[in-house]
């Protein structure tokens, strides 16, 4: 090959790196898109002034009066908050518990038996775990009451069972995100407490606990984020009558769409967009309190 | 009492162990065993068990109606699988080698739909599939560039998609793990040799993000396994999965035990995939870690 | 007279297991109230393990400790009069200054007023008096170190241990805290256990030392002791420098009589117990001990080793010259010549005579 032919196959490796780049970028932006799109569309139409999800008719907000007005959204909405804080609160303390065992505690007698009843059922799927409940709670008989509840001047009337199977569920993801936080953890901090006479109580209160906040705070944020999406577990262990947010627009889809489920939708997706800025914060603080360790 | 406890700290680890466990040995661990023991069961007619052992469930199970469902159940899986990764992948490594800022906010932009309720997501897809009024077709059909509604919905494609979406970020976020740790001069190399781009891929990259790769597939492969809403809101009542038949046992046909035989089916297979995991990427991947 | 008074803390025969590891083997050791008491050891010769146990973080496996004269059996940290300076510090993260150095007294329930009393002490002492509302991320390495020694102090606890209090600090640092920390120790006449690595800091700082190593107390006396009449051979390795002669014990009696491997014989005034006639040994001296001269100008002096060598490197120092002589048999000797003190100086290459005195000798079994 003779000197300026050589410099022709070398620009054109540049063009094909550089068209390669730009490339790349068209993937990145087309790949956010995917996930976005399908979520803008559906905030859209729930502003539509027609019953239709896919013919624009103007501006409106009817959907979301009549999303207010509907008495069974509305106690659903309050269903679903109410057994996602009853349910997180329980979770979370047991949930840090265990985690606590596990981190501090490498190997005890029946470490492994421990870890798979923990662990098992972040693997299960939730249909698994779903009529696994349901015919536990048929056969057993346990669960079945209502609890009747005045919550924020809402009447409830919550079956155990649905809290029993939220907190089942949510225990395990509790466990996993303090134990990380845990890890993290340096330990002669609470040996300093302990050798400045602060009894295990005293030492878990003043030094373990406002450590492992962040941690305990991020695992109660996912508890409550799972316990407000499920919609499975609720399903197979409410029995009928009782309904939260998912299974109501369940229900909904089920006889026909209509705007009113794009705007409970986006009243749901506005939740979930509040619990990520919260999960961020809670993430923020974490890092302060790592630099304030070292 | 205290002393002792000084002496045993496996005493003191039980202890802290013991509400949770408590509860999950109650509402996990022995519903578990009840689903096993049924799917050994006879129904009666009024939809419960009788205790008499049988076989027959599992027998069922290989009855041509059934098994088709299931085998379709894991096609779809592992489509669902394959096509996360295959789209998920590049969209990991570019990710991966933004600039770290780029990088925090694209992870968290990913975050924000998967903490979307799922259902909602896969309502989304619902208003865009649609056979006549979903929106996909009529704006096609409106821009002219096609005369009759694509069979986009109550089909295998439907579905695959819908768990696609849901389940993508679970593929990504793995194998941006893995590849993030990867030394960043390593990717710049690899980027610059653009002759060797594809073998530098092949012995460098795609090994050492393996871990992530088994991870990820692991954790798109069960849930979709075991998926019941996508193909109930998005299979239109003609494609069912598993997830689907085991509801109908429970909550429509009565016959328990059968669903139960399904459900126990449905975990071995699930718990063959994560014993592969465990073999292959999962022992990788943990000493990986370690280094 | 020492026995009549109960020790500040007792070790008796106390042994700590991990698994399969022995940390602690059959350590007893007995500490005098007031006294600055150095642990000293490399990594992993179980110092620190032996300081956890009279803290109270381990349990000896067999054994007991005794708090002046109080066996400590169970008792947890809390419940123990004695208080650490840990090795990162431990200062808790989330309080100020004045909180983690109020909290042991909190803890006590001694009241408010006195409390701030006591801390307000405590910081003067430290000199961090105004650091009051600071957060430990804010403070230096130095600081920290200050704040944690004044939380244990605070309690006046009968006992302080300080595990390796001053490895995170560079050097100029640790040297004026090595001062601070002895000062400091003299003025609240608390007993001090030290547990470090650094012979020199256990040197300069400790009354009495104990020398560990894999687990066993090797020597137990004051600096000086362990020093200059070290007895084996780890602990004369292991402080200060030291030159090693292998020998072969000829006699044993009124001192030991040894051959080197060139065949010249050595005397030394101490030998271990435990030497035979026959078996290899070491014999061990300090290089400041030793004196160098040119062949023809040997003194002929009563009690003193003589033996011939070649001036490989010379090393100004300032204060001293340091020689490195090889000798016939392979065997290399460190000489430290104080400048000024004898006009001779020596150059490289050139033959030499290396003398010691008989005293200065000690002659230790190869294998430790």
């Amino acid at each position: 090959m003779t000197a300026p032919a050589a410099s022709q196959p070398r620009l054109s490796h540049r063009l094909r790196h550089e068209a390669l780049r730009v490339l790349f970028h068209i993937y990145g932006a087309a790949g956010y898109l995917f996930f976005y799109l399908p979520i803008i569309i559906l905030v859209i139409f729930s502003f539509n002034d027609s019953r239709s999800v896919s013919q624009w008719a103007g501006f409106s907000w009817r959907w979301y009066e009549a999303m207010l007005q509907d008495r069974q959204i509305m106690l659903a909405l309050w269903n679903s908050v109410f057994v996602a804080v009853v349910s997180t609160a329980i979770a979370t303390v047991l949930g840090t518990l265990a985690a606590m065992a596990l981190e501090r505690y490498r190997r005890f007698p029946g470490r492994l038996f421990a870890d798979i009843t923990l662990y098992l059922p972040i693997i299960i799927p939730d249909i698994a775990m779903a009529i696994m409940l349901l015919a536990f709670f048929n056969l057993s008989g346990i669960g079945l009451h209502v609890w009747k509840v005045n919550f924020f001047g809402v009447r409830l009337a919550v079956p155990f069972s649905v809290i029993i199977g939220h907190v089942a569920f949510n225990i395990s993801f509790v466990a996993v995100v303090v134990q990380a936080r845990l890890a993290q953890m340096d330990r002669t901090l609470e040996e300093a407490a302990q050798d400045l006479y602060a009894n295990p109580w005293r030492t878990f209160w003043r030094v373990t606990l406002p450590l492992m906040m962040p941690g305990v705070l991020g695992g109660a944020l996912l508890a409550f984020t799972l316990s407000l999406d499920d919609f499975v577990i609720t399903f197979f262990t409410s029995g009928a009558g009782f309904n939260t947010l998912p299974v109501r627009v369940f229900g909904m889809i089920r006889k026909g769409v209509t705007p009113k489920i794009n705007a409970v939708s986006s009243l749901m997706l506005g939740f979930s967009l509040l619990l990520v800025t919260l999960a961020l914060l809670a993430a923020r603080g974490r890092d302060e309190r790592n630099v304030r360790l070292f | 009492m205290s002393a002792l406890l000084q002496r045993k700290p496996g005493l003191r680890a039980w202890l802290l162990l013991a509400p949770s466990f408590v509860w999950l040995m109650l509402f996990f661990i022995i519903p578990l065993g009840i689903i096993l023991v049924y799917s050994f069961l006879e129904r009666d007619v009024y939809g419960g068990v009788v205790w008499k052992w049988t076989l027959d469930n599992y027998r069922r199970v290989f009855d041509p109606l059934y098994f088709k469902t299931f085998l379709a159940s894991l096609w779809i899986a592992f489509l669902t699988a394959f096509f996360s990764l295959l789209f998920g992948y590049p969209l990991a490594y570019y990710i991966a080698t933004r600039p770290e800022k780029v990088r925090n906010a694209l992870v968290l932009a990913l975050m924000i739909p998967f903490w979307t309720n799922f259902l909602v997501r896969t309502y989304a897809w619902l208003t865009l599939l649609r056979t006549n009024t979903g929106l996909i077709n009529v704006w096609l059909q409106q821009w002219g560039i096609i005369d009759r509604p694509l069979p986009l919905f109550g089909n295998t494609f439907a579905i695959t998609l819908g768990l696609v979406y849901g389940w993508m970020p679970d593929m990504i976020l793995p194998i941006y793990a893995a590849l993030e740790r990867l030394d960043r001069r390593l990717l710049e190399a690899a980027e610059d040799l653009y002759a060797s781009r594809w073998q530098v891929f092949r012995r460098v990259i795609w090994p050492l993000s393996l871990p992530g790769v088994v991870a990820g597939t692991m954790l798109v492969f069960i849930p979709s396994l075991g998926a019941f809403v996508t193909p109930a809101i998005l299979g239109g009542g003609k494609r069912l999965m598993i997830g689907n038949v085991i509801t109908n046992q429970f909550l429509g046909a009565h016959d328990w035990p059968f669903g139960s035989a399904l459900s126990v089916l449905m975990m071995a297979v699930m718990l063959v995939a994560t014993l592969i995991y465990f073999r292959t990427g999962g022992e990788e991947g943990r000493r990986g870690g370690l280094g | 007279m020492v026995e009549t008074s109960v020790p500040a803390v007792e070790l008796r025969d106390v042994v700590k297991r991990f698994a399969e590891v022995i940390a602690v083997n059959h350590v007893s050791l007995k500490i005098a109230p007031g006294e600055f008491f150095a642990l000293l050891g490399p990594s992993g010769s179980g110092k620190t393990t032996t300081l956890r146990m009279i803290g109270g973080f381990e349990l000896p496996t067999e054994g007991e400790v005794f708090i002046e004269g109080e066996p400590q059996g169970y008792k947890p940290p809390y419940q123990r009069p004695v208080n650490t300076v840990f090795q990162n510090y431990a200062l808790f993260p989330h309080m100020t200054v004045a909180q983690n150095i109020a909290f042991g007294l909190e803890m006590r329930g001694v009241p408010r007023e006195e409390i701030r009393r006591r801390v307000g002490e405590m910081l003067e002492l430290v000199r961090l008096s105004g650091y009051e509302r600071r957060r430990p991320h804010q403070l230096s390495g130095g600081e920290q170190q200050r704040v944690a020694l004044a939380r244990a102090l605070i309690n006046r606890p009968k006992v302080l241990l300080l595990d390796e209090p001053l490895g995170a600090l560079d050097l100029k640092l640790r040297k004026a805290m090595q001062l601070e920390l002895k000062t400091i120790q003299e003025q609240v006449g608390i007993t001090f256990i030290y547990v470090t690595h650094d012979q020199e800091e256990a040197i300069t700082m400790a009354d009495r030392i104990a020398v560990m190593n894999r687990g066993r107390v090797l020597q137990v006396g004051t600096p000086q002791e362990v020093y200059e009449h070290p007895e084996n051979l780890f602990v004369a390795d292991f402080i200060g420098d030291t030159n090693f002669i292998p020998v072969q014990v000829q006699q044993v009696g009124d001192g030991v009589q040894v051959l080197t491997v060139s065949g010249a014989v050595l005397l030394a005034h101490w030998g271990e117990p435990t030497l035979n006639a026959g078996s290899e040994a070491m014999m061990a001296v300090r290089p400041e001990r030793m004196r160098l001269h040119r062949p023809e100008e040997v003194p002929q002096q009563e009690g003193w080793n003589a033996v011939e060598g070649i001036i490989r490197h010379v090393i100004y120092h300032g204060l001293d010259i340091r020689y490195e002589v090889h000798l016939a048999g392979g065997t290399t000797l460190h000489v430290r010549m104080p400048v000024g003190q004898g006009e001779t100086r020596f150059q490289r290459g050139e033959h030499v005579v290396v003398s010691w005195p008989h005293a200065a000798a000690r002659v230790f079994r190869s294998e430790s």
